[in-house]
């Protein structure tokens, strides 16, 4: 009874699990929350396990009551006989299966070297043993086929292709559902607070580095400044980060942020103008103060 | 006719004990510090002689060659005497042997923390080493054949037959490993270059594992196992078929240490389906091992020594089959590079190697020492601490390996790598570091009892340096009296034996190496592909002095995960030039091949002076001293002339003017960091580096610029 109240509790415990994991923000984290959920099921299991003992347990004991003492003996006899002749019929199956020979009659196969005290037996090769040696051949043979001689299965360089063709066709399909495409030409300025916090949130990561924690300007250079050399309106920012300039190191950020990523820091960049933090690098650049200003310049620079 | 006496030599077996037991706690305790390293890059030091990229190559050939190498010859020389049933052939050679072996990891011990190192895993040591290597391994050949040819015993047991192949074929690897060429007295080239390079290195690096960690102490099981048990063979046949073909198949499966890279498909594949058909070979050793102890499983329990024979054998089992799995181009592409094969390596070397060292020890001291074992608690506690540290070291790393295998090759639905920042992989597993460590801990603390127990044993006893036997001349024998079938004839022709041994392993080198090495077609040359300037070169060669290749690999596979991550994947001809190849074979940081241009040189100096500066959490460690120690040109025109020699096609003459140009390109450099407030001298080592880096992967960068 028992443990039956156990199965239930746990059973409870089981189907409470997704109303939690449900809820976000709580004290646990969802992966903390998965490992309750698979303690518990283990947890189940086990009782499960237990409980099926214990009620085995109980047959026996009901059995015994039933067929009082002499009957219980006789029965007990009558299975020991059949269970010992079970566990030999089984020796001798995985015998078979591991093509022993019967420790009695081991003096039979004893060959006659001697080496330091060391004998050996004549057994043969396990049955199981050549079979796997020669799966494993077989393998081997149909491996060489298929790939290089019939060349139904593709090596590397083909396997890539494939890979790449796949990768574009589903992130196609995925960036049309999500409308989510942006790029140098089609993003726009914004001044929402939360594209400035997810854009702040990129730049801490991978701008900072260079180009200080306050845009201040490091290696990199000082992006609050008025003196940009990659242009300062945002296509022109949002370029810069895409594609990179490697030859003054700044990296290609294209295949490590999303275009939407991009935006967003191309625009916290452009918020942050003007903060005179402080430690600033010294000008680098022409000087551009308005989105007017850059047209000018850049045709001058042409 | 009478029974000879004559004198087991026990004192150069305890002798080789006693270096086993001693470089077999600095191996591991070398092996400890580096692995908290990996989490603690404070652990480094600070110190050019204890960084990671140097030190590690230090724990790899002190637990291969010292410990296990120092256990190979006391099992050799225990055994090989009882079973040709004579004293070993020379004293004298015996003792060069000895001492020889010892000078050799002397000499790597002082030699690997100072930077000198030809790359090649496993084969780090400079050529006068190697020339030492290969005349200790004559002597030892020599006294070991020497041994068998005066022998008491007809036939040679197959305990020896592992012995006389792993003589052989170590031989074979060494040497042809080893093919280099001079420059001055700490410093060579490889004679072959990239691919051809890496192959050659992984045929060797693969059967390393098979006839340094595997022939010999298969060999070793086959004579103490039936001993310790006092249980005969499982099977005579099963170890015919299985040690014929453990060495046939072995040689071939190195290249798939080289699965995805610019290797041939065809010498990829010939790897992966060799190492399939490994499984029962290798598993044959290990059947016979259990099998002989049929009937003797009541003995396991007790007997300590039993019981890491059996965990050994399991441990060997294992390894021998997760191998094959990790062979199989699939799989590979997961495991390679991580921790999973950190993993793998350390089950064969913890479990296979370890244990069954530890239980030859701990049978072998005592009878040596006429005794009994000082303490049967010790040695079960060490077993347990051992299983344990082995759990505790494995189980993390298979973890981690997943985890970091998995998210280097996870997009986002937009089509983004999950994680591009690499760094984020590393943060992620370095809690399971932190538990391999203390696996560690807890397997090397079992070996310290292990040293007090045998310590102790050795005191309470008495070495007898020279045991008494006795044994039967061998009448001569006529050859047409016998009826013997033809592989019991085999086994009393040692000579012959050792031929067809080296004809077996012959075939599968000559099939993989010999098209490789000879036809050019499988090494397709790039146009745009130019030999490394002077100042590329020397900064290439400090990379090699730092190890820099122990983390960082220079190959990218073609996978997706891969090119986006580090660019174009590799092709063969990008490394023509490479003397030796750098491709490594584990990322605990990213792949360098295309480095080249991807930061601004201040970068990098930033970055070498203090990794934390430019990567924060970053587990590099700093190379400070490379910002203050100056580049050594003296080296440089003897640099170009052996690269000459070699076939890299720079201008007759070039040596006299290298450095000339070598000062331009650093004075460049050093201008370029100026613009950045860093105000460095040109003839600093780092120039070097940073010129090395900024060249990397770019000579298709270029290639492709002018196609567009």
């Amino acid at each position: 009874m028992r443990s039956l109240r156990y199965i239930f509790l746990s059973m409870i415990v089981l189907g409470v699990q997704p109303v939690f994991a449900a809820d976000e923000g709580q004290l646990l984290s969802g992966d903390a929350k998965n490992y309750i959920g698979y303690g518990a099921i283990i947890l189940t299991l086990i009782v499960l396990i237990i409980a099926m003992l214990i009620v085995l347990k109980a047959f026996k004991v009901v059995a015994r009551l039933l067929l009082g003492p002499e009957g219980a003996t006789t029965v007990k006899a009558e299975k020991a006989a059949a269970k010992a002749e079970r566990k030999a019929a089984r020796a001798i199956r995985w015998q078979k299966l591991l093509s022993l020979k019967p420790l009695s009659e081991e003096g039979s196969i004893l060959l006659e070297d001697d080496y330091d005290g060391i004998k050996e037996l004549d057994n043969p090769t396990p049955a199981w043993f050549m079979a796997l040696f020669y799966v494993t051949i077989a393998f081997g043979i149909g491996y060489l086929l298929i790939y290089h001689v019939f060349k139904t299965a593709p090596l590397q360089y083909e396997e890539y292709k494939i890979e790449m063709a796949d990768a574009a066709k589903a992130k196609a399909q995925y960036l049309a559902k999500a409308g989510e495409k942006v790029d140098e030409n089609t993003v726009k300025l914004s001044t929402d607070p939360a594209v400035l916090a997810d854009g702040k949130s990129v730049f801490t990561q991978r701008c900072a580095p260079c180009h200080g924690d306050h845009g201040q300007g490091v290696v990199g250079p000082n992006l609050t400044d008025d003196y940009w050399l990659h242009g300062n309106k945002i296509n022109d920012i949002f370029k810069t980060i895409e594609y990179g300039v490697p030859a003054k190191g700044m990296p290609t950020w294209e295949s490590q942020l999303t275009p939407k990523q991009i935006a967003d820091v191309a625009n916290y960049i452009k918020s942050i103008h003007g903060t005179n933090p402080a430690n600033p690098k010294e000008p680098q650049g022409t000087k551009m103060t308005d989105e007017a200003g850059t047209a000018k310049t850049a045709m001058l620079q042409k | 006719m009478q029974p000879e006496k004559f004198y087991y030599d026990n004192k150069i077996v305890r002798n080789f004990g006693i270096a086993t037991v001693i470089w077999g706690i600095i191996g591991m305790l070398v092996g400890l510090i580096i692995a908290i390293q990996l989490y603690q890059p404070a652990m480094n030091m600070g110190s050019q002689y204890t960084s990671f990229g140097r030190v590690r190559p230090l724990h790899t050939n002190a637990v291969i060659f010292a410990f296990v190498g120092n256990a190979i010859f006391m099992g050799i020389y225990y055994s090989l005497q009882r079973l040709m049933k004579a004293r070993m052939f020379s004293d004298a050679l015996s003792k060069i042997h000895f001492w020889g072996w010892q000078l050799i990891i002397v000499s790597a011990v002082i030699t690997l923390p100072l930077g000198m190192t030809t790359s090649h895993e496993y084969a780090e040591l400079e050529w006068p080493i190697d020339i030492l290597i290969t005349i200790v391994w004559v002597v030892f050949g020599i006294n070991m054949f020497g041994t068998i040819i005066k022998r008491r015993e007809r036939h040679i047991y197959v305990a020896v037959w592992f012995y006389i192949a792993t003589f052989v074929t170590i031989a074979v690897l060494h040497i042809v490993n080893s093919i280099e060429i001079p420059v001055t007295f700490t410093k060579s080239y490889m004679v072959f270059a990239g691919v051809q390079d890496a192959l050659v290195q992984w045929w060797y690096g693969h059967n390393a594992v098979a006839f340094f960690l595997t022939t010999p102490y298969l060999g070793m099981m086959y004579y103490f196992l039936p001993k310790m048990a006092n249980r005969p063979i499982y099977s005579y046949k099963l170890s015919i078929l299985h040690f014929w073909a453990l060495i046939f198949i072995y040689i071939w499966a190195g290249p798939h240490h080289l699965l995805y890279t610019t290797l041939p498909g065809w010498a990829q594949s010939l790897g992966v389906v060799f190492s399939i058909m490994l499984i029962a070979p290798s598993w044959g050793g290990m059947i016979n091992g259990l099998l002989t102890l049929r009937g003797a499983w009541d003995k396991v329990r007790d007997d300590v020594t039993l019981k890491f024979m059996v965990v050994g054998l399991t441990a060997y089992g294992m390894a021998t089959f997760e191998g094959p799995m990790l062979s199989l181009k699939q799989v590979n592409a997961i495991g390679h590079f991580t921790d999973w094969i950190i993993a793998h390596v350390h089950v064969g070397a913890l479990g296979w190697n370890g244990f069954l060292t530890f239980a030859i020890l701990y049978w072998l001291i005592p009878r040596i020492y006429k005794t009994e074992l000082y303490s049967k608690k010790l040695a079960s506690f060490h077993f347990w601490i051992g299983v344990l540290g082995i759990l505790f070291y494995a189980i993390p790393m298979y973890w981690s390996g997943f985890t970091q295998g998995l998210m280097w090759k996870e997009f986002t639905p937009e089509g983004m790598l999950k994680y591009p920042n690499f760094l984020e992989t590393t943060m992620r597993i370095l809690p399971m570091h932190v538990m391999r460590s203390i696996g560690g801990a807890m397997y090397l603390s079992g070996v310290l009892v292990m040293a007090y127990n045998l310590y102790k044993t050795a005191v309470q006893g008495k070495l007898v340096p020279d045991e008494a036997a006795e044994a039967m001349p061998l009448e001569r024998l006529n050859p047409h009296a016998t009826t013997e079938r033809w592989h019991k004839r085999l086994e009393r022709k040692p000579i012959l034996f050792l031929v067809v041994s080296l004809i077996v392993i012959l075939i599968g080198t000559f099939v993989e190496l010999m098209p490789t090495l000879t036809i050019s077609s499988n090494i397709p040359t790039i146009a745009s592909v130019k030999p490394y300037t002077p100042l590329e070169l020397q900064g290439r060669d400090l990379y090699i002095r730092e190890g820099c290749s122990n983390c960082h690999s220079q190959t990218i596979r073609p996978f997706r995960s891969e090119t986006e991550r580090y660019g174009e994947y590799s092709k063969a001809g990008e490394f023509v030039y490479d003397h030796p190849f750098l491709w490594g074979s584990k990322r605990t940081g990213p792949d360098l091949q295309r480095e080249g241009g991807k930061y601004g040189d201040s970068w990098h100096y930033n970055h070498l002076m203090d990794p934390r500066l430019m990567s924060p959490g970053s587990i590099m460690p700093e190379y400070s001293w490379l910002l203050h120690q100056k580049l050594d040109t003296s080296t440089t025109a003897a640099k170009i002339r052996a690269m000459q020699k070699l076939g890299v096609p720079y201008p007759a003459g070039y040596d006299k003017i290298a450095n000339r140009d070598l000062e331009k390109q650093a004075q460049g450099i050093a201008d370029n960091l100026a613009k950045d407030h860093i105000r460095t001298k040109s003839n600093k080592e780092i120039i070097a580096v940073i010129a090395y880096l900024q060249r990397l992967g770019t000579d298709i960068k270029a290639n492709k610029t002018a196609n567009n």
